[in-house]
Parts: C-alpha cells; structure tokens; sequence
C-alpha cells in the first residue's frame, strides 16, 4: 500500500512537472513576443499544476520550486513591460481575471511585487492587499506555499528603516505588521491541517505537518531580519504577538517548534532583555511540549553568548538572569509531574553549565543548583534509567571543565550527595573522570580533608559497593586501577605533618579494597611513604630531632604503618609483591639506622619466602632480591646478620634445580665481603661457599652427564671462575693464584673432552674470560703484579 | 542567443551553523552587518543587479540554514544553481572540515550535467576576529583544499568589515556566468502549428 502511494506520488508528480513544462514553454514564447496576453494565459495554466492535492510536502516543493523559477521570468517581463510604458495598476487588474484562484493569487503576488519596486503605490497598501487576498486559499499545504512565496517576493520590499520603500506614510511598523499577519495565517493554516483528515492518518499528518514547519518559522526569521525592529519594538509589539500565537494555537509541534525559532532567531541581548515574558510563556503551553529542550537550548545559547566575551555579562546580572531561570525551571519541574528523571537533569544541568559561564565567581548558585538536583533525585532512589545517567555525568563534568580543579568542585556541598545517586557503573565513570581531570591539571590535592573528600567521591574505584556486578572487563579493570595508583603518587605536601595524615587517610580508603584491587593501590601507597621517610631523614639531618615529641610523625610510626599496610596483602595473597616491599622497607629503615624495625622487616620477608613463596622459579627470583637487599644493608650488628646470612645461605643450597643452588651460593659469598665495611671482609667463608658452588656444579655435571651426555653446567664453571677473579682481584687472602689456575685447568679438560658436545656461547664466555685476564695482567702496576703468576 | 534565461544567476550559500552565510549576503547585498547571531530558517533569498562586460545580470543569491533542523523541506532550491558558495569560519575547525560534506551534499542534490565542473567558490570568513590571533585554519591549509577540488577560487573575508566581500562576489558572479548550467530543453509533445513558426525561435524574428 505504502510502497504504491510513493510510486503513484512520483507519477502524479512527473506529470505535474510535465504540464507545468509545457505551459512554461508557450509561457516563453509568449514573453519572447512580447505577448501579454498569452504569457498571461499559459502562466495561469502553469500554476494550476499547483492546485493538485495528491502531493506530500516534499514533492509539492519541487513542483513550486519550479514554477517558482518560471515565475522570475514572467516577473522580469513585468518590470519590461512597466518600463515600455504599460501601467502596472492595470496589470494588476489584469492578472486578476485568471480563472482559477490560486494562479490567480500567484500571478497577483507577482505582480504585486512590481507594482511595490516601481513605487506607484504604497507598500504597505499592496502589502495588505496581498496578504488579505491570500485568505482566499484555505487549503493548508497550497496556501502555506502561497503565502511563503508571497512572503519570498515581499523580501526586499518591505518598508523597513533604511529600505527604498520607506516612506512618510510607509515605516518599520507596517512591515512588521505584514509579516506578523502572514506568520498568524499560516500558523493557522498549519494548525488547522491537524484537524482535517480521518484520525487514522494521524501519524502521516504528523510527518507532513513536520515538513512543513519552516515555512510557518521562515516568517520569524523574516522578522529578525527586519532593520528596525530594536529591542522595544521586539519586547512591546514582536514577542508578545507571536507568543500570543504560540500559546493560543494549543498545538503541541507548533509551540515546541515555534519556542525553538524564537530562541534561534532573535539575538541573545533581546532575549536577556525580555526574559520574563519568555520564560512566562512556559507553563502556558501544552503538556505535552518538550520543555526541558527548549529551556535547554535557550540556556545553551546564553551559556554561549556569555563565554562569547566578558563585556556582557553585565547585561546577565542586570537582570538576573540566573534567578529567573532557576524559578522558571522549578515551576516547569513542578508542573510536569510526568516529566522523566532525565527531562530534570537535562535542565539542572544546562542551569549548571550557565550559571558556571555567567557567574564563575559565585559556587553558591552551582551549588544551589546541585541541590535542587539532589531533591529531585532524593525522590527517586538510584538512577537506573542510562539517559538520566548520562545527563548526570554531564552534570558532574561541568564544574571540573570550567575549573579545571576538583578542589573547587570539592568545595560543593552538593556534589558528592549528587553521586551518591550514580549507579556502581556511572560512580566509576564519574570517578575516571575526577582522574583524568586532576592529571589533565596537575591538580594538588593537598591535605587529609580533600583527599578523604576525594576518596569518597571515588569510592566506586576504591571499593566493592553493595550490589556491584562481578563481570567487570579485566582490562579495564587494570586501567582503572592504575588510574588510581596514578592518583596516589600525585598526593603531596610540603608540610610532613600534613603529607602524613594524606597517607594515613589514603591507606584507610584502600585498605578496604579487596583483593583484587590491593595489588594495585599498596605499591604506590608504600612508595609515596618510603619518599615522606626520606623527606622525614633529610630534615632530621638539618635541625637537630624536630621531632621529639610522640605524637608527631617519624619515621618509625611510618613504619609501622607500612607493615600492617604490606601485611595486607597476605589476604590476596600476594607474597612475591609483598616480600618486594618488605626489603624495601628494610632498606628504608636501614638508611633511618632503625636495627630492629629492618630486622622486623626481614623477617617478614623470610616468613612469606617459607611458608608462601612455593613456585620453584618465583624462589629463585625471590632469594636473589634477598640476597642483593641483605648485602647492601649496614645496619646490623654481628648477631642479627649472622642469622639473617645463615639463612638465606641455607634456602640457597635448599633450591630445587641445581644450577639455581650453585647461583644463589656464590651468591651468598657477597654476603661475606662488602667492600666500603672493613669488619664485613671474611675471606674465609667467601672461599666456603665458593667452594660449596664448586661442588654443586660437580654434582650439576655428573648429573646432566647420566642423563644425556650434554654440558649445560660448564658455564656455571665459568661463572664460577668469575667470582674467584672478583674476590681476587679485591684482595681476599683466600683466593690464591694456584685455585684458579687449578679452575682454568679444568674448564679447559671439560670442554676438550670427548662427551662434550660443542656449547658456542660457554666457548665465547670462557674466551672473553681469559682476556680479561690477559687485559688486567698487561695493565701492569699493582694488578697488573697480581695477575701476573696466572697462566692463561 | 542571448535568451531571458541568462540574465539571472542563482547562487546558494553553504556552509555551517554560525560561519557568517547570511552576514556574507547582507554585507554584500545591502552593505548593512550586525554582530548579533541570530539563525536562519530554511531558505531564503536576497537579489542583486550586476553589472557584467557591459551587461545587466540579476544575482539570486539563497541563503540557507545550517542547522539540519531548519531545513525540514529539503532542498528543491538547490536545482538550476550557476554557483555554489561555500563559507567556514577561519575560527573552527569544524566548520572547515565539514566544507566536504556540504560540497558533496551539493553535488548530489543539485546533480548537476557536469560535476566534475561545477563552479564553486570557498569563502573563509570572520578573519578580523580577535585580529587573526583565534585563527586554527591556516589560508595555506584553506587553498591546499580548494587545489584538490579543482582549483576552487578561495577567499578571506570578514563580512564585519566588509574586507573582500565585494570581489569574492564578483568572482561568485563570473563563475555562475561562466557555468555550463542550461536549462533542459524542453520540447512540446505536440505543436500547435497555428501560432508562429519554429518551437525554438529565437528573438531575432521580429
């Protein structure tokens, strides 16, 4: 059916446009001889292809715009023939004796607008004549286009100031009058053309009443245009002629389209100017009409205009244009009781980003606006609704975009009591933008009062809330996360006292964040501690114990908080993460000489190696950061390090492959010899454990040779041979000459021997080896002396 | 033949919201500017005499919306264009960018015999605001686009100042006059041979 009525549209068009040809053709002609009478008479026909009734908006304009054309022609011969003397008030006898009225009114507009240029008469009288004699069409979609072209041709003839058709008798007024009295018909016309029909075809009226709507708005466009229409004019005769219309019609696209040309068309000062009687037209309209977007765009055009230069804004708090906004968005949330959640945002959000670019200075009026927001929410509960949700998060960013400061924003009582009506979703996404705000900023979020408003805001981040879905994306996830371990670090402040209680107030936010979010909020909270630490030693260097006092920050209480902070991470568990922070407290607490508070540390590191760290690979790892660590620390008097060494000898020779022992024992042998400590130099106990590597690569060898003949462990040899040159080299009296001569003779029979099979990189390893020796020897001087007896 | 037809040059304006199509028309037809935005509905058209190697030509020139939403009937005026102006603001991004779009959006609806030809002029408008420092389209940037289209005639205006308007529409006018664009022939089914001789003669009868 429908798909046949379009094809039968383009039929009775094509044939439309095929009689308007043809008569247009004799119409030439008849110009071309300068016959009046004919051109007259095929130009009726012409036009009466206008007359058809079978053609949607759409295609109806086609078919104008092209007797449109035509009709520039006839208009053009006109003027001709006004000039060759023949008197225009006669053609506009004339033309009145076609016999159709609708070519009839077309020709005498066509006319009409001849008669106006040659200035015979006054415009206005043939203005009013014109726009009178068009009641005569009553047919909606024929006499909106009827009158749009009469509104067309009279263009640049109305008698505005400055215009040529100004006259003493002719003046700004009459203009205004004419277009006012054209926009009332067709708005009429567009009105009425709802009513006609059967009720069935409602939803087609609909569509084409649509596409119809800019001739009707065209008119208030024609009226901004108008020189002299000045804000009195607009205020006293313009706006309330047309709201009067606007209201009066009662029809819901009308007043919805109609409010939207007046905002678009007219100039942001008029509006400011009469914004009373604007916003007073609101709750006179239907229902029905979508309020929230017109007050929407009317307050985004203002929000514009007022960021457009600073020079205005005197205009806005002249006549407080904030208050009468807030009222008139109230009363409109008020009377539309059906009015969605989203409908209310929309608007409280618009108020927000106005009242942000015309009153940057004044937080109380966004505030004022966050809370009616608030009450409004408070009646609803969370929001579930994902357009409302959208609205919101606009809503939130305003403040951050025009400040660029989450602490300004955090001033506003109202904000956070607006996110506690975001869903677990949206709270996230409101938090990610905090973020990114206050990365995008630098922002320094500088005391424990901020940071615990912070944290609050973005508790979505922080923590599980109640009802949270557990299908959370793993990636994003981690950016989120890494996010907030961003945000962490970027906490500062120069006051230690105050950077402490930051800390503290952080690691209470995180601390409740689960097990999946640990792993990524400790580090950064240990890391920006162990900084306050060193902060904390660098003034205790300069003034003489600041710090003496108990309740105020020092390192130990740091600390101690770190411990519980790391201990934390047992429920995740994480203890290769946690054995990680633990030795680098130890380091931090031995750069502060706190014996017990480093052994306490390592001690925790050895519990997590025993009773957590089990993958065979992760241990090595693991005892390695152990070792490196407990070299390094000089904190420890004899005691404490001989058991914390004994140990970690011990898990060494305990690893489960055999190379990873023989690594981690020569290891060890660092332990024994630390070059800046004179009482740290046990030349004896190096040799034992390079001597236990020795016999764990023996051991290594003969294992691998049973197995399958291959020598993967000669390089541990080598290795091996590397660390007696180091210790040899630093002077230990342990290592002779004669033991790594002994070393080279092996490796050398090793790899010549028959069941070896070729190991490239062992080759090149031993090779670079004995060069090094060789380079040390031919240094000469006191090194050059030792090296001196080794045969390479 | 110098046929009724010719003296008339129709000119749209394209372009997006707020680049200045309607201060451009009003600049250049009544030499009147107004800072005040106020926004066009659907299409509308100012005229213009011109004077032309000694001829009399009338300029139609139709401004139109840029907002889609004031443009609910189409766009029928587009057909029997001569020329097609195209306006950004030398302030926007955007509004540069979109400049294909609009072009494309033309050569479709208008369909026009030749395409390929079609004459358009680039306009970049609003160059006095904040004396040039609030510019992000660079006049280079502007003209390497326009070389791609075929070497579109491009100028700087600032219909505030009127700085350019005059020429930039005596290019537009040229450019129209110079456009292949005629008007289908038409040709009656049947003739009446009663009134005078052939169906396309001419003026030179009499």
């Amino acid at each position: 059916m429908i798909a046949g009525g379009i094809e039968d549209e383009e039929k009775w068009l094509a044939a439309g446009i095929a009689g308007l040809q043809q008569n247009a053709f004799y119409m030439h002609r008849a110009l071309d001889s300068n016959n009046l009478r004919d051109a007259l008479k095929y130009s009726a026909q012409m036009l009466s292809e206008l007359r058809t009734s079978k053609l949607s908006p759409h295609k109806y304009y086609e078919l104008y715009m092209r007797a449109f054309d035509e009709l520039r022609k006839l208009e053009m011969f006109f003027k001709e023939e006004a000039r060759r003397g023949c008197s225009i008030i006669d053609l506009y006898e004339l033309v009145q004796h076609a016999g159709n009225i609708l070519p009839r009114l077309y020709l005498l507009c066509t006319v009409g607008s001849v008669y106006i240029k040659s200035k015979e008469a006054p415009a206005k009288d043939v203005l009013k004549d014109l726009v009178e004699m068009c009641r005569g069409i009553q047919h909606p979609v024929r006499g909106l286009f009827l009158r749009s072209y009469l509104s067309q041709v009279s263009r640049d003839k109305l008698p505005d100031i400055g215009s040529e058709y100004e006259g003493d008798a002719d003046t700004v007024v009459d203009a205004v009058e004419f277009v006012l009295q054209n926009f009332t018909e067709m708005n009429k016309l567009w009105v009425r053309m709802q009513h006609q029909g059967p009720a069935r075809d409602k939803e087609k009226r609909e569509k084409e009443r649509s596409e119809l709507r800019d001739l009707v708005g065209k008119n208030l466009h024609v009226l901004s245009q108008i020189e002299g229409v000045d804000l009195d004019m607009y205020k006293d005769t313009v706006l309330p002629r047309v709201l009067e219309q606007v209201v009066n019609c009662k029809d819901e696209i009308a007043q919805f389209y109609l409010m939207d040309c007046i905002i678009q068309v007219f100039p942001d000062e008029y509006h400011l100017q009469t914004l009373e009687i604007l916003l007073g037209a609101c709750p006179q309209l239907q229902p029905s009409v979508d309020i929230k977007t017109v007050l929407s765009r009317l307050m985004e055009r203002l929000s514009n205009y007022a960021a457009s230069s600073t020079e205005v804004l005197p205009e806005f708090l002249q006549v407080e244009a904030f208050s009468k906004l807030n009222n008139a968005i109230g009363k409109v949330i008020e009377a539309q009781v059906d009015m969605p959640i989203f409908g209310a945002v929309t608007l409280y959000s618009s108020l927000l980003k106005f009242t942000l670019h015309v009153h940057p200075d004044r937080l109380d009026y966004a505030d004022q606006v966050l809370g009616a927001c608030v009450k409004k929410l408070s009646s609803r509960g969370k929001l579930d609704d994902s357009k409302a949700t959208k609205q919101i998060v606009a809503l939130l960013s305003a403040p951050l975009e025009k400040y660029n400061d989450i602490v300004t924003a955090l001033k506003l009582s109202n904000y956070p009591r607006v996110m506690e009506y975001l869903d677990i979703e949206t709270n996230k996404i409101m938090a990610t933008v905090i973020i990114q705000s206050i990365m995008k900023n630098n922002t320094r979020i500088s005391t424990a009062d901020k940071v615990e408003a912070l944290f609050e805001l973005m508790k979505g981040l922080i923590k599980d809330l109640d009802g949270a879905e557990e299908e959370v994306d793993e990636d994003d996830f981690k950016e989120e996360q890494n996010s907030v371990a961003r945000l962490i670090q970027m906490l500062y402040n120069d006051d230690l006292e105050e950077m402490f209680q930051i800390i503290s107030t952080v690691k209470k936010h995180v601390m409740t964040g689960g097990p999946k979010r640990l792993p990524f909020t400790v580090p950064p909270l240990v890391f920006s501690s162990l900084k306050l630490v060193r902060r904390l030693q660098g003034s205790q260097e300069q003034e003489e114990n600041p710090f003496g006092d108990e309740g105020s920050t020092s390192p130990k209480k740091i600390f101690q908080l770190l411990n519980q902070t790391i201990e934390a991470l047992s429920i995740v568990p994480a203890p290769e993460l946690a054995l990680r922070l633990f030795l680098q407290c130890a380091e931090a607490a031995n750069d502060c000489d706190l014996e017990p508070v480093a052994y306490e540390f390592f001690t925790q590191a050895y519990i997590l190696y025993e009773e957590e760290v089990s993958d065979s690979k992760a241990q090595v790892t693991a005892l390695h950061l152990v070792i490196g660590t407990l070299q390094r620390m000089h904190v420890f008097g004899v005691e404490n390090r001989d058991t914390l060494t004994h140990k970690a000898t011990g898990y060494s020779a305990k690893l489960l492959k055999k190379p990873d022992q023989c690594r981690a024992v020569y290891g060890c042998a660092h332990l024994f010899w630390v070059e800046d400590q004179d009482n740290l130099k046990d030349g004896e106990r190096v040799l034992i454990c390079l001597k236990r590597a020795l016999r764990i690569a023996n051991a290594a060898q003969q294992m691998s040779n049973a197995a399958r003949g291959n020598t993967g462990s000669v390089s541990l040899f080598i290795e091996i041979l590397n660390k007696y040159l180091y210790f040899f080299e630093k002077g230990n009296p342990q290592i002779t000459v004669a033991t790594i001569q002994g070393l080279i003779e092996l490796i050398t029979t090793e790899m010549q021997s028959d069941n070896s099979t070729p190991d490239p990189a062992a080759d090149a390893f031993l090779a670079s080896t004995l060069r090094y020796i060789q380079f040390q020897k031919q240094k000469g001087g006191a090194i050059g002396e030792k090296y001196e007896p080794i045969k390479a | 033949m110098p046929s009724r037809r010719r003296t008339l040059l129709k000119v749209i304006i394209l372009g997006d919201s707020g680049v200045g199509k309607t201060s451009l028309m009003n600049q250049y037809v009544n030499k009147k500017f107004s800072n005040q935005y106020k926004a066009t509905i659907g299409a509308d058209f100012l005229t213009k005499e011109v004077q032309f190697e000694d001829r009399l030509f009338t300029l139609q020139i139709w401004d139109t919306a840029g907002q889609e939403r004031f443009q609910s009937l189409g766009v029928a005026f587009y057909r029997g264009a001569d020329c097609c102006v195209l306006v950004y603001d030398v302030n926007s991004m955007k509004s540069f960018d979109n400049l294909n779009n609009w072009r494309e959006e033309f050569l479709i609806q208008a369909s026009p015999s030749d395409p390929e030809n079609f004459p358009f002029v680039v306009l970049g408008n609003k160059v006095d605001v904040d004396g040039g420092n609030s510019r992000v389209v660079s006049e280079k940037k502007a003209r390497a686009w326009c070389a791609s289209k075929g070497n579109i005639p491009y100028f700087e205006t600032s219909a505030k100042e009127g700085i350019n308007v005059e020429e930039a529409f005596q290019c537009i006018a040229k450019n129209a006059l110079k456009s292949g664009e005629e008007e289908e022939i038409y040709l009656p089914d049947t003739i009446d041979v009663g009134t005078s001789s052939q169906p396309r003669s001419t003026g030179c009868e009499c």
